[in-house]
């Protein structure tokens, strides 16, 4: 469960202060499908980024199955991070000195997973790249290196997966196939998926739609398809 | 700890390309701290490793005249008394003049004659050319052992005859290696005689400059014997010397000239050092990507750090080999280059403790450089991924980091006093480098400051390459700092070395004589004259020298057993030629007391100012001279300044005339006219032939020995500075690849502006040859202070400036840089604008 608990950030612009996040307070069950929609600058990305514990809010707090985050120090989230959460980016961010197998290996790496390499192999299977493991990501194409960084995010068998534009550097087919990839994982693997995008239709196909204007949850819609009975039950902003 | 062992390895395979010039700033450095020691090391070894082969025995007893009958009873007591001596022999040596017995063989030289006994040597093996063992009885009936280089130099072979004094030797084998050779400066080849024959070439008479030695090998250290000689021998001015003595002294001094070109070779290395700063702060800029991933991943920054330390450490050891394989070509081609200057038995190669030595210093400068640029990898904030903010924090000072450069340059200063052997040279060469790249650093500033002056003087080009100076993160001085450093160390010794080889060339002293002749007989006088008037048509003046030395200041004796002046040894207690004359000579000014009018009562001797210095006298003051056993003591009259630049000849005392004129004497004629080679050829065998016991000295020989030393020294001190510079340009493509990301985008931008690929290219020259032309005026003026410096305060000679070095050390420098700065950012002005811009 994500819990956002009056959540605000603000930070310099200049001489100025911006409020990016202003005041938001959410709640996100287990397994759930969520996107988030709104125009360039309304906050979308900082919100994933303070859910995944990149940044800190100005003030607020942000609890992932009821333990605070906010408070914990860089490790302790990297840590957090290392074990509940996986994140895919609109640019891919694949080290570009390791190949498509090291890059999924890393983060069971991280958490010393014994079989992890098995476990690579299987992912890359998973995203039908299994034959361009040793590739390095200059090697590959933009949705090919998606798919690794979808591969690499489910790597640490997450409970939370944040995705940030996953399809936004990606051609109509490419992302729909990305897209296809992403949910289908999500439904297998029953994690929370929360997705910022700019593309309704795709925020369409989530179970519940969120938008922010300004730093501001302006609408908090459960679409009337897929969404489970229990998941309907939690919702509590109708 | 798999993670982070296998993320190295990954790191390092993909990145090593882009760590090379770290690789090879540490290779530079750590090679020429492992040359510089393995040389001397080396050195040491060939030279004094062996004390006792270099004595030819464990223990000498020096005079340079003859053993009086009390001196040799008073050692045979001694020595009679212990039992530990197992043999003893005698050897004299003395410079001769020698030539061919063949009068058609017109050739001739100045050799340095040895007499010695059977057996010989005492300690150590003598090796002849044909690889057979000396054998005393080639010596027997006037038979001659020669340097191999003497019968080249007269074009004989073994089985001829030469002419050494009265007596003509046949000479009967040429010898490899000789015993007691130290590789030093010598006046002419070796030549081996029987003692007897030697006293028989009429060379053992009046005359100086002659060393004779009782020689022994004992069986056990000869420590308490040489004690109990010393005791025994006390007023005397004989020396008692063991083999251990010279070797500790010998060590010691070659202790102290390895650990300061260690720290030589450390500048080289902290300039290696400065590059790695560098790389590891481009590393880190590189790698801010990847870096916020893994932490988005789940990495934690220290995992990370150690993960980047391990690998720079990692490159750090290789490059440290490569270093020591580096260090080890060095040596060979110093064996090519300077070989024939070097003993010949010394080796070339690197020794295991010096390349281990090397290796260690390689890493800790690693890490010393390296830990402040990968601290902050800490300060990557994972949500640039997000949002690439700028680095605002990147560089933001904590306690970590300020902790982390307490620590650094604490490690510095150990590494230096490691390398110094002394914490107080080890601290003021750390204290020296911080000012010197203060001042550089200081200078450099001013200088851009005055550049930005000048901006809107000149073309776009221009303007903009100046701009370029200024972009943000430049590395502009520390460029100028680095690479002005090394222009620094190489033009200093350039400019040094031009005054040096100008005090040096005779040509421009017209009073410096071309030939010397000494040790004439009084008889002989008149003759020589004559032949010197025939041949140059100049009347040779004959001066009087006696030999003598200070046995008393001021009633005080000089103990020569007592250990400090035996050190002093080379300054008061030699044998000084000394001279008798009226007449104050025209380069001599008096600074103290008066010269000698009249004859007074009192024997009076004016001494040379630095000598009195030396010998702490002033005016009134009295000193006793022991000469040829006769002491003689007399009145410090007045003390004299000799301008040697204008000499004829420069005597440290004169006596006032009526002092020595009975005392056994010899006399000194000199040609001042400059006579061509072939001409001053035929005077000298001339006056061989007549006078075979004359000595000659030819100055142009000497001058062109000595001009060949400092080239050889200056062309080892360039070689150091060359690896100065070799540091400073890896700096310089290490700050290039600095602000390469930053010099593409603007680029790009300039491009989709309209700029041609032709001003751009006229940028990037103008930009780095600035900087390479600041870099030079900041070397090039601080060499010219220093050898200003060095010339007047240090070597005391006269200091001009030299226009050439000057300017041809700025152009050299701003090409140097310009085609180096501009080669190693040449690709970009080749890549597209659109992609550059889409990726921002």
């Amino acid at each position: 469960m994500i819990t956002l608990q009056n959540v605000t950030k603000t930070v310099q612009s200049g001489a100025d202060a911006l409020t990016i996040l202003n005041d938001v307070t959410l709640e996100i069950p287990d397994g759930q499908f969520v996107s988030i929609t709104g125009a360039s600058g309304s906050g979308k990305s900082t919100l994933l980024g303070l859910i995944a514990g990149l940044d800190a809010p100005t003030s607020g707090a942000i609890l992932i199955d009821n333990e605070n985050i906010t408070d914990m120090n860089e490790d302790g989230l990297a840590t957090l991070r290392s074990e509940k959460i996986g994140f895919i980016f609109q640019s891919f961010h694949l080290i570009p000195s390791l190949t498509a197998f090291e890059n999924v290996l890393i983060p069971m790496e991280i958490l010393g997973l014994k079989d992890a390499k098995q476990r690579a192999k299987d992912l890359l299977e998973a995203v039908e790249l299994t034959n361009r493991g040793h590739h390095y990501p200059t090697e590959l194409s933009g949705g090919e290196q998606q798919r690794v960084a979808i591969a690499r995010a489910f790597a640490n068998q997450p409970k939370i997966l944040l995705a940030d534009e996953p399809t936004g550097n990606l051609d109509s087919k490419t992302g729909n196939h990305i897209f296809d990839l992403m949910t289908d994982l999500h439904d297998r693997h029953n994690v929370s998926l929360v997705l910022v995008t700019h593309d309704q239709n795709l925020a369409d196909k989530s179970q519940r739609q969120i938008i922010l204007k300004d730093g501001k949850v302006i609408s908090d819609n459960y679409n009337n398809f897929g969404a489970s009975e229990e998941n309907l039950s939690t919702d509590e902003h109708g | 700890m798999k993670f982070i062992f296998n993320l190295t390895f990954r790191e390092i395979r993909s990145s090593w390309r882009r760590l090379l010039f770290f690789f090879l700033c540490i290779a530079i450095g750590v090679g020429s701290v492992v040359a510089l020691r393995s040389l001397i090391q080396n050195l040491a070894q060939a030279v004094g490793g062996d004390a006792r082969a270099l004595m030819t025995a464990d223990l000498e007893i020096i005079s340079t005249n003859d053993f009086s009958p009390t001196e040799i009873s008073k050692i045979e007591e001694i020595i009679n008394k212990s039992s530990i001596v197992e043999a003893r022999n005698e050897a004299i040596t003395a410079s001769a003049m020698s030539r061919p017995v063949d009068k058609a063989n017109e050739n001739f030289s100045i050799v340095e004659l040895k007499g010695i006994e059977s057996p010989f040597p005492l300690v150590g093996n003598f090796t002849l050319e044909n690889g057979k063992l000396f054998d005393f009885k080639l010596l027997e009936n006037r038979g001659a052992v020669v340097a191999p280089i003497l019968l080249e130099d007269l074009n004989l072979k073994v089985g001829d005859k030469i002419r050494i004094g009265e007596v003509e030797f046949e000479i009967r084998a040429a010898f490899e290696s000789e015993p007691g050779d130290s590789g030093g400066f010598r006046l002419g080849p070796r030549v081996f005689v029987e003692k007897k024959a030697f006293d028989e070439a009429g060379l053992t008479g009046n005359r100086g400059r002659l060393t004779r030695r009782i020689l022994y090998r004992t069986s056990e250290n000869p420590t308490a014997l040489v004690k109990q000689l010393r005791d025994n021998l006390q007023g005397t001015i004989l020396r008692v010397r063991s083999y251990r003595e010279s070797q500790e002294r010998l060590g010691e001094q070659f202790a102290r000239t390895e650990n300061y070109l260690s720290l030589t070779g450390l500048l080289i290395l902290v300039l290696g050092g400065v590059g790695v700063w560098n790389v590891a702060r481009v590393f880190v800029e590189q790698k801010r990507k990847s870096v916020a991933v893994l932490k988005c991943l789940g990495a934690s920054g220290t995992r990370i750090i150690t993960v980047y330390l391990l690998q720079i450490l990692t490159l750090g050891f290789i490059g440290s080999l490569f270093g020591v394989l580096l260090a080890q070509l060095t040596l060979w081609a110093a064996q090519s280059y300077f070989g024939a200057e070097l003993p010949p038995e010394m080796s070339y190669a690197v020794h295991f403790s010096t390349a281990f030595q090397g290796v260690l210093l390689g890493v800790l400068i690693s890490f010393l450089f390296s830990a402040l640029p990968l601290l902050q990898v800490r300060n990557i904030k994972p949500n640039l991924l997000l949002r690439d903010e700028n680095n605002k924090n990147l560089r933001r000072l904590d306690w970590t980091k300020t902790i982390f450069t307490i620590i650094s340059v604490g490690g510095l200063l150990g590494l230096a006093v490691w390398q110094a052997g002394s914490l107080i040279v080890g601290a003021f060469f750390l204290v020296g480098l911080g000012l010197t790249s203060v001042i550089l650093y200081f200078a450099a500033w001013i200088l851009t400051l005055l550049l930005k002056k000048v901006k809107n003087l000149g073309s776009f080009s221009l303007s903009q390459a100046i701009n370029s100076l200024y972009r943000p993160g430049n590395q502009t001085r520390i460029i100028l700092l680095a690479v002005g450093l090394g222009a620094f160390v190489v033009l200093s010794v350039q400019f040094l070395q031009s005054n040096l080889v100008r005090e040096f060339d005779f040509t421009r002293n017209q009073t410096l004589p071309s030939l010397f002749f000494i040790d004439i007989q009084k008889s002989q006088i008149g003759e020589l004259q004559r032949i010197v008037t025939k041949a140059t048509g100049e009347e040779a003046q004959a001066i009087p020298t006696i030999r003598a030395r200070i046995a008393y200041i001021n009633g005080e004796p000089i103990n020569f057993q007592s250990p400090e002046v035996r050190q002093e040894q080379g300054r008061i207690g030699r044998e000084f030629a000394v001279t008798y004359r009226p007449n104050l000579d025209e380069n001599e000014t008096v600074i103290a007391g008066n010269w000698w009018n009249e004859v007074s009562d009192v024997p009076e001797v004016s001494v040379e100012e630095s000598m009195s210095k030396d010998l702490g006298v002033t005016i009134g003051d009295s000193i006793t001279f022991d000469v040829s056993g006769r002491k003689i003591t007399a009145r410090v009259a007045s003390i004299r300044d000799i301008d040697l630049r204008n000499t004829r000849t420069a005597f440290v005392f004169v006596f006032a005339p009526n002092v020595l004129q009975d005392a056994p004497q010899t006399f000194v004629a000199t040609v001042i006219k400059k006579l061509p080679e072939t001409e001053r050829a035929r005077l000298q065998r001339d006056v061989i032939d007549q006078f075979p016991n004359i000595q000659i000295f030819d100055v142009a020989d000497i001058v062109a020995a000595v001009q060949k030393l400092i080239n050889n020294f200056v062309l080892a001190i360039s070689f150091v500075g060359g690896f100065v510079i070799l540091s400073g340009i890896l700096i310089l493509i290490g700050s290039v690849a600095l602000t390469k990301s930053q010099r593409i985008y603007e680029n790009a931008v300039l491009k989709t502006l309209g700029a041609k690929r032709k001003t751009l290219a006229a940028i990037l020259f103008t930009e780095y040859g600035l900087l390479g032309l600041l870099a030079g005026i900041i070397g090039t003026g601080f060499a010219v202070l220093l050898s200003f410096a060095v010339s007047k305060y240090i070597l005391d000679i006269e200091w001009e400036f030299n226009l050439t070095i000057t300017l041809a050390g700025i152009l050299i420098t701003t090409a140097l840089v310009m085609i180096i700065g501009a080669i190693a950012s040449f690709d970009v002005l080749f890549r597209k604008p659109l992609a550059t811009l889409r990726s921002q």
